[in-house]
């Protein structure tokens, strides 16, 4: 079972998803939940085998269309092992902390198809195969946004997918370009990444290709302008496929940085690093503001999450391990963070139907635990000590600063920012009297939602007091990406930005 | 004078320009038919010139295909056309509009 | 030992802990005891650890890793050396006490349990803050006692006025920790680590701009905890909270935090002499400048806080001079007079129903007498009456700047010291002397409950006694690990008429505010409408310019950010983009409107314009190859 593993947590979430449209819609819910947490406790076992020191791990590989190398190839290593054990808790705790009641079965079935497609997404080595999973997620969030969303749910789906496919179609076309070059170079047809690990572009195939899955990247993770279509999207899914979204699906734009933009084009990378570094810190600072703006909790949410998707890009385009261990970190955490926070949101949502923050005020009596936990996360989202946010802004930020001092100094403004935004937000809803007569008998979190809830205030605690397990493995992968890239690159100024690990630990100077 | 193969190429242009614009200009069905047959005819001549003076006989026996292709086709056609006809009493171009988008 | 260092750090994690179960339940006498019961034990430790340390030794544990990644090694490591014995010394007093203190005043409140769990929650933070033994483990309490500052503040978080105090606090106290958290990526990526021992070892052989740069980040990062101009707003504004918390954190402990970091990043600043003058100015500054201000309030919580912010100003001339101990030996002893200075204003609130002027009391010595002796007490130490503890520290602050030769910071203080002295029996004239006010407004006013008065006495005892006796141990103590310099005045003769006239210009404010204010107050409306009188009235319309440069313009521009540039803009120009492919549909598919010779003569076009590009591209394809072969 173990050369399979990955197969297995790939496939079986789809074909649970087959077998659910012969179960009954009463029993969907407990299906679901079974089927996930299964799912979930594969991923632990994926966990438990992973050797923190090895690389790639768990590979398989079948050939697909021999005749241009496209074959079926999985792997994981520390990168995407977490972000494939997020995927599926996530799937987990969402479906268990379902409250959706219209159509519960084919929602069911949409997160578990999901689930396979970001499991794949994450575990391909191959680019096609890459490609074509980040592709096939598309389709069950443009379902649930479209089935199960606000008044506005056309608008927003399409929007949704339009905006993300266009970016992925010019990504394709890269990848092509990138076989192409392969085939060039060395005769064969390959679309394995480990194969394309190995080539050395000239600089200016690599500005190109490195523009072409930008695109498609920056607006999945949305980079600033491209994020416009993330708003309409939260504000129109319902709870589950905003957690959804936040915690993973943007995931696979950050993701790919590390995993493509980084190894395959170590001088564009450094030669495109400012330019980045400026729309990242854009990102920070401006969707820091507009998230203020808001009247809408779940905007400020929406809207904080790309906020801090800023400080991850950031991070990872500092190039150097510090920086790439804490946004591949700062990941985790943002997934755990936001997911929670549109979770709590969706609580109140529930409730009230309505998310306007001028409706509330004062909950923090009428609910207190559900103050409490929202508390906990919001703390956790501006990044304080011991919460698991703080390990990957600190580390990101700290990583950027090695490449420049006055960037990260305006992008350090994330921690002012992001207090003034949440904290104001939660003295709307949550500080001063109880205003609306309809607030007085709100019900405090039940139990289903604390099912929901209540690990993911642990994991934000625990891994923040003690982030080594999750830490230690990215670490060591993110040390190999960092040695392929100083390795690979050619131009001078590449040379210096990426650290040479081979001479250990840098002398002080 | 001798004949050259830019001759044979340029009464091929002249050929196809003539199609081309009776191709555009034509209304009724079955001149554009005979539009179509100088068009392809005047690849013919092309193909045949090229043929000859490269001595390769390829352009040659594309030239027999495109003749035998042309025959066929006028079968079809004109089947089509006759059955046009009886339907609709004409056979004006402007009339099939069947196909708008 | 080290079993008496993870007591001292993590009895008040029990504490708060335990409380937090309680939390949303009506009160339970227990948590509060538990809670208390709990510091005690941290306190004992503590203690235990003081002796342990004055025999010379040094506990530094490693208690397990915190993050590691690429060169960054960072534990979880706690060191109790001279320093941070004395802070927790200071801290583990000071919070038993208002613990005690606050189980009577907080009995009647409905988050009785929550009070205590945030209030040990904030010890915890504060332990953490000064054990331990790298930068990243100090930023760890750093914004932990942030937290609990931010939740206590807003603890009664029904009043708009203390849950806007409370992220005023928190995002003021944000834009310190950035310039803190700038600081510490330069001590790494400089030194390539953050543990003091290694990096007060090698900052020497770093260049002087750089070690110049980590001094002023770090020292920023210091003025927002400590208040220091301009980031000081927050601390009057902090006095929403209760008074215990007042007490504790907003004059203890929390606001000191930013003098423990410059005393412990000793070894940064005295290779930069230049920054730590800047630092003496400023803290003269601030010295002067919210002595002023209390001079006018008509808030008593405002009164003390400014007196804290003032008197915050004194250690950072101390620091910045380089007389570490001396900053925080000022640090010790305005902890003990302070608190005892907020608690009594605490009782005087609970008799009075919670009312803040002071104008509206008076006379109340007759109904609250041992509130009286403690407050009169505290300030008397506050004044730096010989033999109270603030004459021990604070005129040796004078000292120190007389010594140094800065007779302008020298003269700065000295003239605060007056008004210290002045609004402090301002203050007590107006409230325990003179006619009953209070009686017009049909309060009858009653001492606190006895034991809150015992709890009290430490550190009545401690304001009397600190200075006097604890001078030469504390500074054997420290001088181990601080500069240890002595700052004698050689001249006996200048020694004898600086004290004699310090403490004459001292007892004349004092008679000078008794006189004013002791028997019946007269209002001179003339000096009330006078600029300065509001302009310190009116704390120099500071928090007003902020709210008019800053807070507004910040919402207005970020309305503007949302709904002209978002919306208007970036989103408007992808749903431009989107229109146009599809207006570009609409408008092109009359191409089909079904009539064959319209589309056959689209079908030449396009096969004309094919061939031309064709024929073009290789063309210029041919030509750049040929240009290449050139």
């Amino acid at each position: 079972m173990q050369e399979h593993i990955l197969s297995i947590l790939i496939f079986f979430p789809a074909l649970a998803a087959m077998l659910g449209f012969v179960i009954h819609k009463d029993s969907a819910r407990a299906y679901g939940i079974t089927v996930a947490a299964i799912e979930f406790v594969l991923s632990l076992v994926l966990w438990q085998w992973y050797n923190p020191l090895g690389g790639m791990q768990f590979m398989e590989m079948a050939p697909l269309i021999s005749a241009f190398g496209i074959s079926y190839l999985v792997g994981v290593d520390g990168i995407s092992l977490f972000i494939i054990i997020l995927s599926t808790f996530f799937t987990l705790i969402g479906i268990a902390s379902l409250t959706e009641k219209r159509r519960i079965k084919d929602l069911i079935i949409t997160l578990l198809f999901l689930e396979m497609t970001m499991v794949g997404v994450f575990a391909s080595l191959d680019a096609i195969l890459f490609y074509v999973f980040w592709e096939l997620s598309l389709v069950p969030m443009l379902y649930i946004i479209g089935a199960w969303g606000g008044p506005l749910r056309i608008y927003a789906s399409i929007k949704f997918f339009l905006y993300t496919f266009t970016g992925s179609l010019v990504m394709l076309v890269g990848m092509l370009y990138m076989a192409y070059l392969y085939h060039m170079a060395t005769g064969s047809w390959s679309f394995s990444l480990l194969e394309w690990y190995r080539l050395q572009l000239p600089l200016e195939y690599q500005l190109w290709l490195f523009a072409a899955f930008f695109l498609g990247f920056a607006i999945k993770v949305p980079m600033f302008p491209f994020h416009t279509w993330l708003p309409y999207a939260h504000g129109q899914a319902p709870t589950i496929g905003s957690v959804i979204l936040a915690a993973v699906l943007l995931k696979m734009g950050t993701y790919a940085f590390v995993r493509f933009s980084l190894p395959l084009f170590p001088d564009a990378s450094v030669a495109f690093m400012f330019p980045i570094a400026i729309l990242a810190i854009i990102m920070i600072v401006y969707t820091a503001m507009v998230a203020y703006a808001q009247e809408d909790i779940k905007q400020v949410v929406a809207y904080s999450s790309v906020s801090h998707m800023g400080v991850i890009v950031l991070g990872t385009f500092s190039l150097n391990v510090e920086g790439i261990s804490g946004s591949v970190f700062l990941m985790i955490a943002h997934g755990v963070v936001s997911g929670a926070l549109f979770l709590l949101v969706g609580v109140i949502y529930d409730r009230r139907h309505t998310k306007m923050m001028s409706e509330f005020g004062g909950l923090a009596s009428v609910m207190p635990r559900y103050a409490t936990i929202f508390g906990i996360m919001m703390m956790a989202s501006v990044g304080l000590p011991l919460t698991i946010n703080f390990v990957g802004e600190f580390l990101s930020l700290l990583g950027f600063y090695k490449q420049s001092h006055a960037y990260t100094l305006v992008a350090g403004t994330a921690i002012i920012v992001g207090a003034i935004y949440m904290l104001s937000a939660y003295k709307k809803a949550f500080f001063g009297n109880v205003t609306k007569e309809e607030n007085r008998t709100l019900k405090d979190v039940n139990g289903t939602e604390l099912l929901g809830l209540v690990p993911l205030v642990i994991v934000a605690i625990w891994l923040g007091v003690y982030p080594k397990p999750v830490l230690e493995p990215i670490n060591n992968s993110v040390k190999a990406v960092v040695q392929l890239m100083h390795d690979k690159a050619q131009t001078v100024e590449a040379k210096e930005r990426i650290p040479d690990l081979t001479h250990s630990t840098q002398e002080a100077h | 004078m001798e004949i050259t193969l830019t001759h044979y190429l340029v009464l091929s242009t002249i050929l196809f320009s003539i199609g081309l614009v009776g191709v555009m200009r034509r209304k009724n069905m079955l001149m554009l038919f005979f539009a179509t047959e100088i068009l392809l005819n005047s690849v013919n001549i092309g193909m045949a010139a090229i043929s000859h003076y490269r001595g390769d006989y390829t352009g040659q026996m594309f030239a027999f295909f495109i003749i035998a292709i042309a025959a066929s086709e006028v079968a079809v056609g004109l089947g089509l056309l006759v059955i046009w006809y009886k339907r609709t009493g004409n056979i004006d171009l402007d009339q099939m509009t069947s196909m708008r988008g | 030992m080290e079993i008496y260092l993870y007591i001292a750090l993590f009895a008040p994690l029990v504490g708060s802990l335990f409380a937090a179960l309680f939390g949303a339940s009506p009160k339970t006498l227990i948590t509060g005891l538990v809670a208390s019961g709990l510091l005690f034990a941290s306190f004992v430790s503590s203690a235990l650890l003081l002796g342990h340390v004055m025999n010379g030794h040094i506990v530094h544990v490693e208690m397990m890793t915190w993050i590691a990644t690429g060169d960054l090694y960072i534990p979880f490591g706690f060191v109790v050396d001279q320093v941070s014995v004395t802070m927790m010394m200071v801290v583990s007093v000071v919070s038993t006490v208002v613990h005690v203190y606050s189980i009577g005043y907080m009995s009647h409140d409905k988050g009785f349990n929550r009070f205590f769990s945030y209030l040990s929650a904030f010890v915890f933070s504060m332990m953490v803050l000064v054990m331990s033994d790298n930068f990243l483990g100090l930023f760890i309490g750093w914004e932990g006692v942030g937290l609990c500052s931010w939740l206590l503040i807003g603890f009664w978080y029904h009043k708009e006025s203390a849950t806007w105090a409370a992220n005023e606090a928190f995002i003021m106290n944000r834009i310190a920790d950035l310039a803190m958290l700038i600081g510490i990526f330069m001590i790494y990526w400089n030194l390539g680590s953050l543990q003091y021992d290694v990096v007060f070892a090698h900052i020497g052989t770093l260049p002087l701009a750089v070690t110049t740069g980590i001094g002023i980040f770090l020292f920023i990062g210091a003025m927002g905890k400590s208040a220091q101009f301009p980031l000081h707003t927050w601390l009057a504004d902090a006095m929403e909270g209760p008074t215990p918390v007042s007490a504790l954190i907003h004059a203890a402990t929390m606001v000191t935090a930013g003098v423990y970091l410059v005393v412990r990043s000793n070894p940064i600043y005295t290779l930069i002499p230049e920054v730590g003058t800047a630092i003496a100015t400023l803290g003269a500054f601030v010295a002067m400048f919210a002595a002023t201000m209390a001079l006018v309030n008509r808030d008593m919580k405002r009164i003390i806080a400014y007196s804290t912010l003032s008197q915050l100003g004194y250690m950072f001339v101390a620091a910045g001079l380089g007389a570490y101990w001396v900053a925080l030996f000022h640090l010790m002893a305005h902890a003990f007079f302070k608190a005892l200075l907020f608690l009594g204003a605490g009782n005087v609130m609970h008799a009075m129903h919670d009312e803040l002027d002071p104008f509206k009391m008076g006379g109340l010595k007759k109904s609250m007498k041992v509130t009286w002796i403690f407050m009169t007490l505290a300030s008397v130490a506050l004044a730096g009456i010989y033999p109270l503890a603030g004459f021990f520290s604070k005129d040796l602050i004078l000292e120190v700047a007389f010594v140094e030769q800065h007779y302008v910071l020298y003269g700065v203080l000295l003239a605060t010291a007056g008004m210290t002295a002045f609004y402090s029996f301002r203050l007590v004239a107006l409230i325990f002397h003179g006619d009953e006010r209070h009686l017009e407004h049909g309060i009858h006013p009653h001492e606190a409950y006895t034991f809150m008065l015992y709890a009290m006495a430490p550190l009545a005892i401690l304001a009397v006694v600190a200075g006097m006796m604890f001078k030469t141990p504390y500074y054997l103590m420290v001088s181990e690990l601080l500069p240890a310099a002595q700052y004698h005045i050689h001249n006996h003769m200048t020694l004898w008429i600086m004290i004699i006239g310090t403490q004459a210009l001292v007892i004349a404010a004092i008679a000078y505010a008794y006189k004013k204010y002791a028997k019946a107050v007269k209002v001179d409306l003339k000096v009330e409408s006078g600029f300065f009188y509001q302009l310190l009235f009116n704390q120099y319309y500071i928090p007003k310019i902020y709210d008019e440069i800053f807070s507004k313009p910040y919402l207005q521009l970020s309305k503007i950010a949302w709904k002209q540039i978002d919306l208007k803009i970036v989103d408007a120009m992808v749903d431009g983009i989107a229109n146009l492919i599809y207006q570009t549909g609409e408008s092109t598919h009359t191409m089909q409107n079904g009539n064959l010779s319209s589309m056959l003569r689209w079908m030449v076009v396009g096969v004309v314009v094919l061939l031309v590009l064709a024929v073009a591209f290789t063309v210029a394809y041919n030509n750049a190859v040929n240009l290449h072969a050139m």
